[in-house]
């Protein structure tokens, strides 16, 4: 028996769980299939972190720096687990890289694959992502924000009046994902803020179905959105995003005032939500992992065990198993660890 | 920025105009006070006596100023701002917003500008205006007038008929008079005269009334005069 955990996806989650796997005195492989570490805050530069704004590659190199380095951890960049034989506590897990394959032993896994941001154009083209510049997604400003210059693309000016389209990809029966995302609310209004931040005279209004501002979301964000920035929230989801000659129009209703709504528009910017990634879709299927009824890794302990999977030493951390915010895919990467070192510790001490 | 909303009112108003107004009540010092954010809830809206009776919302004042929605701000500036009954039931608000606070501020400058709107508004308060400001007190026996109490039915005609007999009947000392409600005296009335004059409360009615504020100022003036004060120089008063 190998007594290793390996750790897929070098994201949050995943290099949380690598960090508790070493700092409890176990080997870590970490499988990253990109080239570097950080996962989507580093992969789709993110500006900040949601929600103390700090600098996201200071926050990520923090998280990276406790593991790289450490002679407990085998860290594998550029490597996909392409096939998996037997079962806990042997594992045979094949990675491959550009550089060829190699078989591995380990004891349990914790899967962090993570998730993907929906697609504004693939199930509908009502908000014309594909076909005005200026419309954009939640990653897409991301960018621009990180590179300090938010203008419009169609013009490189900077707009006067930017919207927010919320919950796009999520909580809708007609595209199939009927989950909220949990994360969107919160990223866009930090977005609504640093767009005032940079443009103080920019109309920002964030458009609605409820917004989901949890614990200290709401007064770090959402009152100083509201109170600090003016940015305005309206209740009520945009219909389609249409051009009237040169103009970006988006139409509505304030459900709160009751009134309909047809404003002109420099830039929209879509809140897209999480679907399962690829790679979690992946490892679902390479180590028989059954997945929920949204299409996530099921977990078996319900609210009480956030992290175990159905199948024997397989742990999954983060938005692997459903949309997470960062506290919880890092708190779930934790858990993760210790549950797959006591998996390894129990089957030493019995033996 | 133009309107949001398809059915915006007061399109043909310059937006110049709106905001001039709009920037006079966000720059009232009691403002920041009075509003924070809105949750868009309608806790203030339930505990709103007005809003039982007439389509008003304190809700709709607190979202609106909250946005820095100009447009709608000069809206409500001009059709709702007067349906307020200022008893501040909507302070039990979760962000400490003061809803009846805001409308204060906006009553302020919709008759400082003098707004038609505050001037129909207020009309009909002329004869109250006028008993507060020249004697102290709001209701006296020959405001009962059937034009003015019409929801009184008949018996508001029978009173006014004899409201000198009415008068007399009651034991209290009432000092046989229909003008006033008590006795109000010389020293109270000056006093009230230099507060009017003094704050700017003159010149807002001034802004509004002008009629009105001619009468005021004549029986201000007399009473000023014969105490020796020149009720166009009130430093005079101020050293005093």
């Amino acid at each position: 028996m190998s007594g290793k955990v390996m750790v897929i996806g070098g994201g949050p989650a995943g290099l949380e769980a690598a960090r508790g796997v070493i700092e409890l005195g176990y080997e870590c492989i970490l499988v990253e299939q990109r080239d570097s570490l950080g996962g989507s805050p580093i992969s789709a530069s993110y500006a900040a972190l949601t929600p103390d704004m700090e600098d996201t590659e200071v926050a990520m190199a923090r998280m990276i720096d406790s593991v790289v380095g450490n002679e407990l951890a085998d860290i594998r960049l550029g490597n996909s687990v392409t096939a998996v034989e037997g079962s806990a506590p042997e594992f045979k897990v094949t990675l491959q890289s550009d550089s060829g394959s190699e078989i591995v032993d380990i004891c349990s896994v914790v899967v962090a694959t993570g998730f993907k941001h929906f697609d504004p154009g693939r199930e509908t083209q009502k908000y014309g992502y594909y076909e005005y510049d200026d419309v954009l997604t939640l990653v897409d400003a991301e960018k621009m924000l990180k590179s300090g210059s938010f203008v419009r693309p169609s013009t490189g000016e900077a707009p006067k009046t930017v919207c927010f389209v919320q919950c796009v990809g999520s909580r809708d029966r007609q595209i199939g994902n009927q989950w909220c995302s949990k994360v969107c609310c919160g990223v866009a209004t930090k977005e609504a803020i640093e767009i005032k931040h940079l443009l103080p005279d920019c109309k920002v209004i964030v458009f609605y179905i409820d917004m989901r501002m949890y614990g200290f979301w709401e007064d770090l964000l959402y009152w100083k959105a509201q109170e600090e920035y003016r940015v305005n929230f309206i209740r009520g989801l945009v219909s389609e995003v249409t051009k009237r000659g040169d103009t970006i129009v988006v139409k509505g209703e304030d459900t709160t005032m009751g009134r309909p709504m047809e404003v002109p528009m420099d830039m929209v910017i879509l809140s897209v939500g999480m679907e399962p990634s690829d790679g979690t879709l992946a490892m679902a299927e390479l180590f028989e992992l059954p997945l929920e009824c949204h299409g996530y890794i099921e977990t078996k302990g319900g609210p009480l065990n956030t992290v175990q999977t159905p199948i024997d030493g397989v742990f999954v951390a983060g938005t692997a198993a459903g949309p997470a915010d960062l506290e919880d895919s890092i708190s779930m990467g934790g858990a993760a660890a210790l549950k797959a070192c006591a998996f390894i510790r129990r089957i030493t001490v019995t033996n | 920025m133009n309107p949001i909303y398809k059915d915006a009112r007061y399109t043909e108003v310059p937006y110049e105009e709106k905001l001039k107004l709009f920037d006079a009540v966000k720059s009232d010092m009691r403002y920041p006070h009075e509003l924070h954010g809105c949750y868009e809830c309608g806790i203030c809206v339930a505990a709103c006596p007005s809003a039982r009776f007439f389509d008003f919302s304190p809700r709709v004042f607190a979202q609106t100023m909250a946005r820095e929605d100009v447009h709608s701000f000069y809206e409500l500036l001009n059709d709702n701002v007067w349906d307020c009954s200022q008893c501040f039931s909507c302070t039990c608000c979760p962000r400490q917003n003061n809803p009846g606070g805001i409308i204060t501020i906006m009553r302020e400058v919709a008759v400082n500008d003098g707004l038609q709107s505050a001037k129909d508004a207020l009309q009909a308060y002329s004869r109250i205006i006028y008993k507060v400001m020249s004697t102290g007190t709001q209701v006296s026996p020959d405001m009962l007038q059937p034009d003015f109490f019409p929801d009184w039915g008949p018996d508001v005609r029978d009173v006014s008929l004899n409201l000198d007999v009415w008068r007399r009947a009651i034991p209290p000392e009432t000092m046989h008079t229909v003008e006033l409600a008590w006795d109000v005296s010389e020293k109270t009335r000056l006093e009230l005269y230099m507060i009017w004059k003094l704050t700017g409360n003159l010149e807002m009615i001034e802004n509004v009334d002008e009629g009105l504020y001619m009468i005021l100022e004549e029986v201000m003036e007399e009473l000023l005069e014969e105490h020796g004060y020149d009720i166009d120089d009130f430093d005079n008063i101020l050293e005093d």
